[in-house]
């Protein structure tokens, strides 16, 4: 396939991700008129439209939007880091560790007792994973190896956090293990914006600065090394960078599975395979891709709502079957 | 084995002639008579258990605890199964058929009259006046026609907007959905939770903080169970929609 020039990609994902914005912010259940409420806001009018624009509509887009980016953006950097194609947040386990370190500090009550308490628990989970990922994976370590400690910490996490939830004293908690396993955007509110998005934004720097050395990287360690290329620094950048977003946005939105395995390779024939330049591009291809389940998921409108995680997984599941099948073709 | 069905059995029952009842109906939180139940021990609605109090009848309710309520009946201990009432006449004919049953008409009758005598003085609102309401349950929960709840909202004088939305018996809503059938009381649970949910975060949104609605909240054990209590949540939600009614015409 043709590269196409680099900045005309990322106009194009750009203004795709600007216009599934505005879709998700227009797409609701009762019908609004979004230039009534809109200019009832600005004045200050706390109108029932205004209030259902700013309180409900554009922190569920948004929270897409940047839930989406961390996804498509963390799966490229890792899957440019570990040189392997499976490697995203969700199959490896990483969002799994992030809803039991949120799941810990929110039914022990530690999230009442101080704000961040939330997407700290999130981030300290997906730090541990990453960490421990890289420490029985490493590095281009095979596939397997990887799959499997993916599945190994995605079976610990999945378990303990059931039995968290089993151990809370509250009736309903049992039942929302589905919400921390498949994630959902519905009735998020201004203030999970808030608390989430300055430390995904904080990851996303960290992550994005390692641009220059992935691309780098591909020449192999020893090349990118005499390029000035500092890997035990590139290395805590990306997990500092991994665990801080992936973190925060499984806290206030749950573990959504397949954003960051999907958009990478479907984007990277179309980045001339350079896993810098495929960072931000997968960022915004994640985003579009999570705001249009998030709008899917309206449209059909089922009771109670589809969870996220449901609808990324109808699409992402039979992709991954076919990458497998790919790389077995592929393979020795 | 039923938190409602134990209510009806402990206000029934003389208290000798009553051997177990489940551990839920000992939490004050939801069962309104822990007290009474406290007195006896519990079961876990295990057919293990209940076979050791040796029963002459089990009392069980419809949907719950099927599993045993299949092991007594083949193992030939008598079960009645109680049906979960949709509206207050039927729970008052349930009051009435279960004290019969058990032998206890005096105190069935002296239950019944009350609850009566205290529906009588819940006073009328003439349709026009009525506040719209909205049930909103933890997870976003709502309640339509064809259910105790919105009965309940009836005789309270209030009127149910689910269910004029065609919602019907139980169901879930968007909070969209909800401020935009503007409602002016908001029925939330009694137990604000304490925030380790997230079941209960939806009744803490943002959003219902703005809009200009009363919030009336109605402890979960009154209006759970098809019972007496009932009466307390029609008799707590009357005086809520009076209020707002004076209100209105004040403004």
């Amino acid at each position: 396939m043709r590269a196409c020039p680099h900045a005309a990609l990322l106009v194009l994902l750009g203004s795709l991700t600007a216009l599934l914005l505005a879709a998700s912010i227009a797409v609701g259940y009762a019908p609004l008129d979004i230039a009534q409420a809109a200019r009832d806001w600005l004045h200050g009018d706390m109108s029932l439209p205004a209030l259902v624009l700013s309180e409900l509509r554009i922190p569920r887009a948004v929270l897409g939007l940047t839930v989406g980016f961390t996804l498509g953006l963390t799966g490229a950097a890792m899957q440019g880091f570990l040189r392997n194609p499976l490697a995203d947040p969700g199959v490896i386990g990483v969002s799994a560790m992030a809803a039991l370190g949120s799941v810990i500090v929110f039914y022990s009550g530690l999230a009442g007792a101080f704000l961040l308490a939330l997407p700290l628990g999130g981030i300290t989970g997906a730090a541990v994973a990453v960490i421990l990922l890289y420490a029985l994976a490493g590095r281009g370590g095979s596939t397997t190896t990887l799959v499997l400690a993916g599945v190994a910490i995605s079976a610990f996490a999945g378990a303990l956090t059931s039995l968290a939830l089993n151990l809370s004293p509250s009736p309903y908690a049992a039942m929302e293990i589905m919400f921390w396993l498949m994630g959902s955007l519905a009735e998020r509110s201004m203030l999970h914006l808030e608390l989430a998005v300055p430390l995904m934004f904080l990851g996303w720097c960290l992550v994005l600065s390692t641009a220059k050395d992935l691309d780098a990287l591909v020449l192999g360690e020893d090349t990118a090394s005499s390029l000035g290329v500092h890997i035990p620094g590139l290395r805590l950048r990306l997990v500092a960078g991994t665990a801080l977003s992936v973190g925060s946005a499984v806290a206030v939105a749950g573990a959504v599975g397949f954003v960051g395995l999907i958009v990478p390779h479907l984007l990277r024939p179309l980045t001339g395979h350079r896993p810098g330049r495929l960072l931000l591009a997968s960022g915004l291809g994640g985003a579009s891709l999570t705001m249009a389940a998030d709008i899917a998921i309206r449209l059909l409108a089922t009771r109670p709502e589809l969870k996220l995680g449901v609808v990324t997984a109808l699409i992402g599941a039979p992709f991954l079957f076919g990458l497998i099948y790919r790389l077995r073709r592929e393979g020795p | 084995m039923n938190l409602c069905t134990d209510e009806l059995a402990v206000r029934l029952l003389d208290p000798a002639r009553l051997l177990s009842v489940t551990w839920l109906s000992q939490d004050a939180r939801i069962s309104n008579v822990a007290a009474q139940a406290r007195r006896m021990p519990p079961n876990r609605g295990f057919a293990e258990e209940i076979v050791g109090f040796r029963p002459d009848l089990v009392i069980a309710g419809r949907y719950t605890t099927r599993m045993t309520v299949a092991l007594l009946q083949r193992s030939g201990v008598p079960v009645l199964d109680l049906d979960v009432p949709v509206d207050v006449a039927g729970m008052e004919k349930q009051i009435g058929d279960l004290s019969i049953l058990l032998g206890e008409e005096v105190r069935g009758q002296k239950l019944l009259s009350g609850i009566e005598r205290r529906l009588a003085a819940i006073p009328q609102i003439p349709d026009k006046e009525k506040p719209g309401a909205i049930v909103l349950k933890p997870n976003g929960f709502t309640v339509g026609r064809g259910s105790l709840v919105d009965d309940i909202l009836t005789r309270a004088g209030l009127r149910n907007l689910a269910a004029e939305q065609g919602l019907e018996r139980y169901g879930q809503v968007p909070l969209e959905i909800i401020a935009d059938a503007r409602p002016d009381i908001l029925i939330v649970d009694g137990e604000p939770g304490d925030g380790r949910t997230l079941a209960f975060e939806i009744l803490n949104h943002p959003l219902l903080k703005h809009l200009p609605l009363h919030i009336v909240r109605l402890p979960s054990r009154l209006w759970t169970c098809a019972g007496p209590g009932v009466v307390d949540a029609i008799a707590l939600l009357s005086r809520a929609a009076i209020d707002v009614r004076k209100e209105r015409r004040g403004s």
